[in-house]
């Protein structure tokens, strides 16, 4: 068989530019990282001690990392579950035939195209500024101006006034996937089970969930993913330096590779949070994968 | 007839949907009235509209503080980079999915495993590949980093959207006594262009926003991309205290993703769909 030969050698012409791009440019680096995460290394000359599993274990010790992690760990849950449930209310609410569908769903997504620059900018100067902004101004307009401790304001609580700027500029995105599953469920399903006394929350659980696990979990993963890897928007909050309450793996990684005015340049021990950071990637995934059974129901 | 506790729930979804679509708007409304306010007036006055109609904020961002050099900046690496990623992606995807090829089914996973990996953990080392082909601090280094760290999730979107095409279509092609390319370019590009037209969109924008690979991978002030440049003017605040301009500049930046948003929000939302019902 001539031809499928041929078919098969110019599959790869094909694939060439990505792969050697990918390769050279993607699997190489992260390769490199994993060896520089077992060095100590202060910059680009030839001083690199090979020191084991010194940095990680560095880590375990490490408050500031400790935190990060925490944080990283409370954006991937909460904000997750913040970020679906609003998904799923807005789904409901969007399903039931109502009229501007489309313009509401337009809107509720259009947050997830603004660069993080910009939600940081507006929220920060514009939103949660303690004594002028819009937010402390419509709770003085209320007389409910204790609650303005609980926000921007106060240090302790910065972490969940920038969790809710990601809920609220990303939810939009996981909307458009969990209704692509939804649409596609027959109607009869959800017309037999009333005629069967079924109330909403019953065919939540006993036909929307069920028939759109297969969307869910590609959401639920895409949402891991993009949560253990965020960095602009916080990055960005409060200006010219992050607060340590809004440190992440990944800013906490990029301060001790390349500090912030001053550089810091503790590159193997930056590369080990970023080793960890990756394995939570994996973890994570996993877990999703396995806990939410691949069952494929046929409708 | 319908009955009063349908018209009270549809008046609660739509006053609940108002409510968010109200927080939504005060993003680009807050925005765009403040960058026409001066310094002095600002935070007297941040619910209040401007004075008067003023554009001289906007004007002072794009020429004295270079944001019009910004604006071109990032017109040029994203462009660019959006054409190569889908020049380098398209064949890929169609291989793996439609020339039955050896491996296509790892090769496929390898390259979409890349989209959980952090982007920070490569900045290290691509930053020493980098230095020595004399990329660094070069726009055209900025778009191959671009360009290779935006592979994974095209080729996660395109192969998508190949897998949707019948292959039948390119079989008849071959019968017609087409080649690879022929049947590639001639039919299967055009049966996947919704596919490349969101892959092109969703790496438009978020390259357009993006400004953490460009903080590293570039450090002269002329070669700043929109996104960075807004960093740096926000990350100056507190020495400068100039924030009208800050306002102005945002508005600059979320204006052409904003603009493209309007036209084609509802290819990229059919699209997004499409990838994920496959």
């Amino acid at each position: 068989m001539k031809m499928e030969k041929r078919r098969a050698y110019s599959a790869w012409i094909f694939l060439a530019p990505s792969l050697i791009l990918y390769l050279y440019l993607f699997v190489y680096p992260t390769i490199e990282a994993f060896r520089v995460s077992f060095y100590k290394w202060s910059g680009f000359a030839a001083n690199m001690e090979f020191v084991g599993f010194d940095n990680f274990l560095k880590l375990i010790t490490d408050t500031s990392f400790l935190e990060a992690l925490k944080n990283t760990l409370l954006l991937l849950t909460v904000g997750g579950m913040g970020s679906f449930l609003l998904a799923f209310i807005f789904s409901y609410l969007l399903g039931s035939g109502i009229r501007g569908k489309k313009v509401y769903r337009t809107i509720i997504f259009f947050p997830f195209i603004v660069a993080p620059v910009v939600l940081s900018i507006y929220w920060s100067l514009l939103v949660y500024n303690p004594r002028v902004g819009i937010l402390p101004q419509l709770l003085k307009l209320l007389h409910i101006e204790v609650l303005s401790e609980f926000l921007f304001t106060d240090m302790s609580h910065i972490f969940w006034s920038v969790l809710f700027i990601v809920i609220w500029s990303k939810v939009g995105f996981y909307l458009i996937l969990l209704m692509a599953g939804i649409e596609r469920i027959p109607p009869y399903l959800y017309e037999a089970a009333r005629l069967e006394g079924a109330n909403e929350l019953q065919m939540f659980f006993k036909i929307t969930l069920p028939l759109i696990k297969e969307v869910l979990v590609i959401a639920i993963i895409f949402w891991g993913i993009h949560a253990v890897k965020m960095f602009e928007l916080f990055y960005a909050f409060g200006g010219i330096f992050p607060p340590r309450a809004l440190w992440t793996n990944a800013i906490y990684l990029y301060i001790m590779g390349f500090g912030k005015r001053d550089p810091i340049f503790q590159l193997g021990y930056a590369s080990a949070i970023g080793v960890v950071t990756l394995l939570l990637v994996i973890i994570v995934s996993f877990i999703i994968r396995k806990s939410i059974k691949r069952e494929i129901y046929e409708y | 007839m319908k009955s009063n506790k349908f018209l009270f729930e549809r008046f609660l979804a739509h006053t609940i949907l108002i409510i968010w679509s109200i927080l939504v708007g005060m993003l680009v409304y807050f925005i765009i009235i403040s960058a026409m306010k001066t310094n002095r007036t600002i935070f007297r006055q941040l619910l209040s509209l401007p004075e008067k109609f003023d554009i001289s904020n906007f004007i002072n961002a794009w020429t004295n503080l270079d944001f019009g050099r910004y604006t071109f900046n990032s017109v040029f690496v994203v462009i660019n980079a959006v054409a190569l990623i889908i020049i380098i992606s398209a064949p890929a995807s169609y291989a793996l999915t439609r020339m039955k090829m050896r491996f296509a089914q790892p090769i496929t996973f390898f390259y979409i495993a890349g989209i959980g990996v952090p982007f920070q953990l490569l900045l290290i080392p691509l930053f020493k590949i980098m230095v020595p082909l004399n990329l660094n601090d070069t726009l055209h280094g900025l778009i191959l980093v671009y360009t290779v760290l935006s592979i994974p999730f095209t080729v996660f979107l395109l192969t998508g959207f190949f897998l949707s095409i019948p292959s039948e279509l390119k079989d008849s092609a071959y019968v017609d006594g087409c080649n690879e390319f022929q049947a590639f370019f001639k039919i299967m590009v055009p049966m996947a262009t919704p596919g490349i037209v969101t892959a092109g969109i969703f790496n438009f924008i978020v390259l357009w926003n993006e400004y953490m690979l460009a903080l590293v991978f570039t450090t002269r002030s002329e070669i700043r991309t929109l996104s960075l440049g807004l960093y740096s003017l926000f990350s100056a605040l507190q020495y400068t205290s100039d924030w009208v301009t800050i306002f102005a500049a945002s508005a600059i930046s979320i204006i052409p993703t904003m603009i493209l948003f309007i036209f084609l929000s509802e290819k990229l939302i059919s699209g997004i769909t499409l990838g994920a019902i496959k």
